[in-house]
């Protein structure tokens, strides 16, 4: 393996534990779908920041995108609370409507920038190593950096928060009552995830923020019953899928962050068979 | 061109030789089957053919979009979507050549294989749905990437434009899209008139239709053929990614003018066609992409129609509400 190779699974590796962190909590909240989402509305938001400052990858850009992603969660909130629309269809509203605002953005005034939509969909990630950037004399990918910093920023958030997040994960009543915010920790959560959502955009694309957030913590979910080993799990699932998938990319020589999505999905289906007590073939022998 | 058009009405010229798909050369200017129908539009000949086409797309669209969101299914259609571009990919690289009717066929099985997967997830009870949904679709979105991946670095020439699945193109559109378009809108209706009462039923007390003798799973494999249908006709146009917005804001808006199914299926079918003829309309004539123009169009009806419907509407609401209030004290 390379240097540039090891470097591409750590950055996969760093943000698929972030993902899985913040994702395993989406997962028991019943709010999965978010970071897809999430994803899609931000363009708008880098869109808008390029044509302001011509910068497509800023901190600006991060902001900017972050705007757009809560103004899609927001949105879709409001819109279901209006009670009129079911959850799951005012999601389905927002984020086609604000990713065709990117879209036209991108094609009425930006056509022919460095806003390339195959990036940002299918992600760079096998380029991460050669964008570098000097940190404190060093020269470092630029990606590496981002994710390093996003994952501290995460960890650190998830501890400092844990019995809030927690109560308000499993019991929102008992967390407003118990005087640990509930409502608003569901809302710093869902920021962490709008801004995590564009670090990783900007790092391994679209695809794979989908896949980071909701598989791992899904293979998680059926192997463990507590919240932390579940986060845990989920983060090792993250790591295991970003060696492994880029070691099958490599040698098939394919897109590194489709071959790493369908690791996971992989060891997914795996664990929904195979999973002791709990899968289906533990059960399918239980009953016979 | 009229001169065409008028030699192809005549009863000679509707010989079968000219009714094979194979006698009409994309982009040709030569008329087919629609002729008579696209001349009569005061458009011209490749405007019409992108207004009736996005009509067409989203009048199925339209109609469907209820056996999603009535069953609070709407982002099944996202994963569904996602799910065309490995249906697409494998299609290709079995015939290796772009026959558009085939490839259709590819995005319909593993569209419907999505669905059934999602549906499959839900039913073993380990997952609840949103978990279960965002599974599938990142699994058979990635599948689809290497796929892709794999065919264009595989420097076949025919492969070039197979990425339209995912974000959309309507400029490529011929007068055959729009006949396998109809012929897809003719079962979709066919099949809903007869299926209507069932459907119904199923909808809105699935227990009693089940306890009725009615099995489940043939609803389900119905609605999810159906649903399948109206994602396979659509993403070409709009493309993978706002495809679930085709099927959702149309339903949306006409949920707020009505509380009849029997009347929010046509009205739903007709806020999607005249979605998509506007949007075809206007995205050709300002030369933007037409996919983001008409879901742009679609969801903005929707809000307006969240916001001022009669009683059901936010503000209609806001206003009762007071009045309520006025009258308690």
């Amino acid at each position: 393996m390379t240097p540039d190779d090891v470097m591409i699974i750590v950055i996969a590796g760093l943000l698929s534990t972030s993902c899985a962190l913040l994702g395993g909590l989406l997962v028991l909240r019943g709010q999965a779908l978010l970071p897809d989402a999430v994803s899609h509305a931000v363009l708008p938001g880098i869109v808008l920041i390029f044509l302001l400052t011509g910068e497509r990858a800023s901190l600006w850009t991060v902001a900017g995108a972050t705007a757009f992603g809560v103004l899609c969660v927001l949105g879709s909130d409001w819109l279901r609370r209006s009670g009129v629309i079911e959850s799951d269809a005012a999601l389905a509203l927002v984020f086609p409507a604000l990713f065709s605002l990117g879209i036209l953005g991108i094609s009425r005034f930006a056509s022919g920038a460095h806003i390339d939509l195959d990036s940002a969909i299918y992600g760079d990630l096998t380029f991460a190593p050669l964008r570098t950037m000097s940190l404190f004399g060093a020269d470092l990918p630029r990606s590496l950096v981002i994710t390093g910093v996003a994952t501290v920023a995460v960890v650190l958030l998830v501890v400092v928060l844990w019995r809030p997040l927690q109560a308000a994960t499993f019991d929102p009543a008992f967390a407003e009552l118990a005087g640990l915010r509930g409502r608003l920790t569901g809302q710093v959560l869902l920021v962490a995830v709008a801004g995590l959502a564009v670090v990783a955009f900007d790092s391994v694309g679209a695809i794979l923020v989908i896949t980071f957030f909701v598989v791992p913590a899904s293979t998680a979910r059926l192997l463990t019953v507590r919240l932390g080993s579940m986060l845990v799990v989920a983060a090792g699932c993250g790591w295991i899928a970003s060696v492994a998938g880029h070691g099958v990319a490599v040698s098939l020589d394919t897109s590194i962050p489709g071959t790493i999505g369908l690791t996971s999905g992989v060891l997914f289906a795996l664990t929904l068979v195979l999973a002791p007590r709990r899968g289906l073939l533990a059960r399918w022998r239980a009953r016979t | 061109m009229s001169a065409v058009v008028a030699g192809s009405l005549q009863p000679g010229a509707l010989q079968p030789a000219s009714l094979q798909p194979g006698a009409l050369q994309p982009g040709s200017l030569q008329a087919g089957p629609l002729g008579g129908l696209l001349d009569a539009l005061p458009l011209s000949y490749p405007d019409a053919v992108v207004v009736v086409g996005t009509a067409v797309v989203g009048f199925v669209a339209g109609l469907l979009g209820p056996l999603a969101v009535l069953r609070q299914r709407s982002m099944f259609g996202d994963a569904m979507s996602h799910g065309t571009l490995a249906g697409v990919a494998v299609a290709f690289l079995l015939t290796g050549a772009k026959v558009p009717e085939l490839l259709l066929l590819g995005a319909a099985v593993s569209a419907t294989l999505a669905a059934f997967a999602m549906i499959a997830l839900e039913r073993t009870g380990r997952l609840r749905s949103d978990a279960a949904i965002g599974v599938v679709l990142s699994v058979s979105l990635t599948l689809g990437i290497v796929l892709l991946t794999g065919i264009s670095d595989s420097g076949n020439a025919q492969q070039s434009g197979l990425d339209e699945y995912l974000l959309g193109q309507t400029a490529g559109m011929v007068e055959r899209d729009i006949v396998v378009a109809l012929a897809g809108a003719g079962v979709a209706v066919v099949v809903i008139l007869l299926g209507f009462r069932l459907l119904r039923s199923a909808t809105f007390d699935p227990g009693f239709t089940a306890v009725a003798g009615v099995r489940t799973w043939v609803v389900d494999a119905a609605s999810t053929g159906l649903l399948a249908l109206a994602v396979v006709l659509g993403v070409r146009t709009v493309g993978a990614i706002l495809m679930v917005a085709l099927l959702v804001a149309p339903v949306v808006t006409a949920r707020q003018l009505t509380t009849r199914l029997a009347a929010l299926l046509p009205l739903s079918a007709v806020v999607g066609a005249a979605c998509g003829a506007v949007g075809g309309l206007v995205s050709g004539r300002a030369e933007l992409p037409a996919g983001p123009v008409i879901v742009l169009l679609a969801t903005a009806l929707a809000v307006l129609a969240v916001v001022l419907a009669p009683r059901r509407g936010v503000i209609a609401r806001a206003r009762a509400g007071r009045l309520r209030e006025g009258a308690a004290r």
